[in-house]
């Protein structure tokens, strides 16, 4: 079965054609990167105005570019819960007017869900039940995935995702946007314990986070130095934010795996590709013998193929939409 | 030549489809209590109740804006996807033209109007009927209406939501006394955009499929404030 999906829920205007929920045929994402520079962020008007451009030529090249015709698209998933309402309308709409002129099934998909399938995509043999966690510039959320699209919250964000605070941070010393992979890249040359910052809710029972306490201490500690133009240990602090980060993420999704007693961790979002949580995961599951997953480097950020998948399993279960299908911007994945 | 005809650009959505002269099916939705999202089953319906299906339409029209920034950009996606998945042609329609159109038999100058949805600030134009179309004079106006008043030199006829409301407005203001300015209350119908489609297909004209964009006539408040101090 080909699936073409469609995500616009944020920034990234993506289709993907894939087939029978686990083979990639194609995937193609218009970034706006050049606009998020200028802005310093994600301006929801502008970022809707591009989608409409863009999205008849990403489509048509998710399916060219695969070798296929619309023809063989059997059925249309996209993204319509959690982002920004403009910027989600757009995918929405196409979506439903592919959907009713194929006259093929049409699928609205969480956007956390399509994280989730992003690793799956990438691990077919992944087993279940596992923990994920989630983490991305929007989102930090970990949950027990007891089976295919079958969750439990376990624990969330209590005000910045770990991937926010990256960018603000990345703001604050002046490092540019989007701060993850700046951050990263930065961190290699710097010290991991040259500052000791604090790390949110380590310690507490739940499995709840919090980073903006994080965020404020950075500031607190350096803003003063800025304001009068002192050279900043750059690499050392951005080297030493992003350990306190992976840090809390380590041990709570490590936690929440022993607690539930299973064998294996699911790491995914945009904050998955970041190179020193990789390690961090890898060194801590290894002692413990739990398995941990990534997804691939290309279906970390936003992506349609993703989408696809995630539409591909929920169709299997007898779950498709309507020509009515709404978007809801803000709905919490279904647990 | 059988023509869809839809816009989603304001305070109705509608839908309509012509075959030739004839109006075959024409109908609006209050966009208020029948919002974006029902837009491709209000096609469908409009389809049903001719008894026809998208296979039996030749082309597409779509009602550009100005107008909801959202609604536009819904209407455009819907009417470029549609054109792109059955392999047909699409016309976008400026929705000052639409509301213009409909006021092709007046003999004075036709001035749509439509709010902006901020403050008084409305977007407008000035088009002459003829030879029963109709052609825009001059550029699009995006303003207050004191400026617009200032604009009109000859007998005017507005057409809009609300048409009477800024006929009044404009009649207050100075010097526009001598002028007979008249209201006609209209909202975009999608039979007319149908036919305006029909009428530069017939010529031979379309847009590109890939590439239509909304008519926003503003940019966004972002990127006007970006430009106004990046300077």
């Amino acid at each position: 079965m080909l699936v073409l999906g469609i995500e616009t829920s944020c920034d990234e205007t993506s289709a993907a054609l894939v087939a029978d929920g686990e083979v990639v045929l194609s995937s193609v994402i218009a970034t706006q990167l050049d606009l998020l520079r200028k802005y310093g962020g994600v301006v929801p008007e502008i970022a809707a105005r591009r989608h409409t451009e863009l999205i008849g030529y990403v489509i048509k090249e998710a399916i060219d570019s695969a070798g296929k015709t619309l023809d063989d698209v059997e059925a249309i998933a996209v993204t319509s819960r959690q982002g920004l309402i403009g910027c989600l309308l757009v995918g929405v709409a196409a979506a439903k007017s592919l959907s009713y002129s194929r006259q093929i099934p049409l699928i609205g998909v969480h956007h956390i869900e399509g994280h989730i399938f992003a690793n799956r995509l990438s691990n077919p043999r992944m087993p279940v039940p596992h923990v994920c966690l989630t983490v991305s510039g929007g989102h930090t959320m970990l949950l027990y995935v007891r089976d295919s699209c079958k969750y439990e919250l376990l624990g969330t964000t209590l005000d910045d995702a770990a991937g926010e605070a990256f960018d603000k941070i990345a703001k604050f010393l002046g490092l540019g946007f989007p701060g993850g992979p700046v951050i990263d890249k930065l961190s290699a040359q710097g010290a991991r314990d040259a500052f000791n910052f604090p790390r949110p809710m380590i310690k507490a029972r739940a499995l709840d986070f919090s980073f903006s306490g994080l965020k404020t201490s950075v500031i607190n500690d350096f803003k003063d130095r800025i304001a009068r133009h002192e050279e900043l240990p750059l690499a050392d602090i951005a080297a030493s934010f992003q350990e306190a980060i992976v840090d809390v993420l380590v041990s709570k999704t490590l936690r929440a795996a022993i607690e539930r007693e299973v064998a294996a961790i699911s790491v995914t979002g945009g904050v998955s590709a970041n190179s020193r949580l990789r390690e961090a995961f890898q060194d801590a599951c290894r002692d413990k013998d739990i398995a941990v997953y990534f997804p691939r480097l290309s279906l970390c950020t936003d992506n349609a193929a993703m989408i696809a998948a995630a539409g591909y399993a929920r169709m299997r279960l007898g779950e498709t939409a309507d020509l009515n299908l709404n978007v809801f911007p803000n709905a919490p994945l279904e647990v | 030549m059988r023509i869809l005809g839809i816009d989603t650009s304001g305070y109705v959505n509608a839908v309509g489809v012509i075959d030739g002269e004839q109006v075959l099916a024409d109908f609006t939705f209050e966009a208020r209590t029948d919002s974006l999202e029902k837009i491709v089953s209000n096609i469908d319906m409009a389809l049903k109740s001719a008894n026809l299906t998208l296979d039996d339409i030749y082309g597409i029209g779509v009602g550009l804006g100005p107008g909801s920034w959202t609604g536009i950009r819904v209407g455009v996606t819907v009417g470029k996807i549609l054109a792109y998945s059955t392999d047909k042609p699409v016309c976008g329609v400026p929705t000052l033209e639409v509301l213009a159109y409909s006021a092709r038999n007046e003999s004075s100058l036709i001035c749509p109007i439509i709010s902006t949805g901020t403050g008084d600030t409305v977007y407008a134009a000035f088009y002459r009927a003829g030879d029963g179309n109709i052609a825009r004079v001059g550029e699009y106006y995006v303003g207050d209406m004191p400026g617009l008043a200032k604009m009109l030199s000859e007998s005017t006829v507005f057409v809009g939501l609300g048409a009477e409301s800024y006929r009044q407005l404009i009649s207050r203001e100075a010097g526009s006394s001598k002028i007979s300015i008249r209201a006609v209350e209209a909202v975009p119908g999608g039979a007319v955009v149908a036919r305006l489609a029909a009428i530069r297909l017939a010529r031979g004209e379309s847009d590109d499929v890939l590439s239509l964009t909304p008519l926003y006539l503003k940019e966004s408040t972002a990127k006007a404030f970006i430009n106004r101090y990046s300077r």
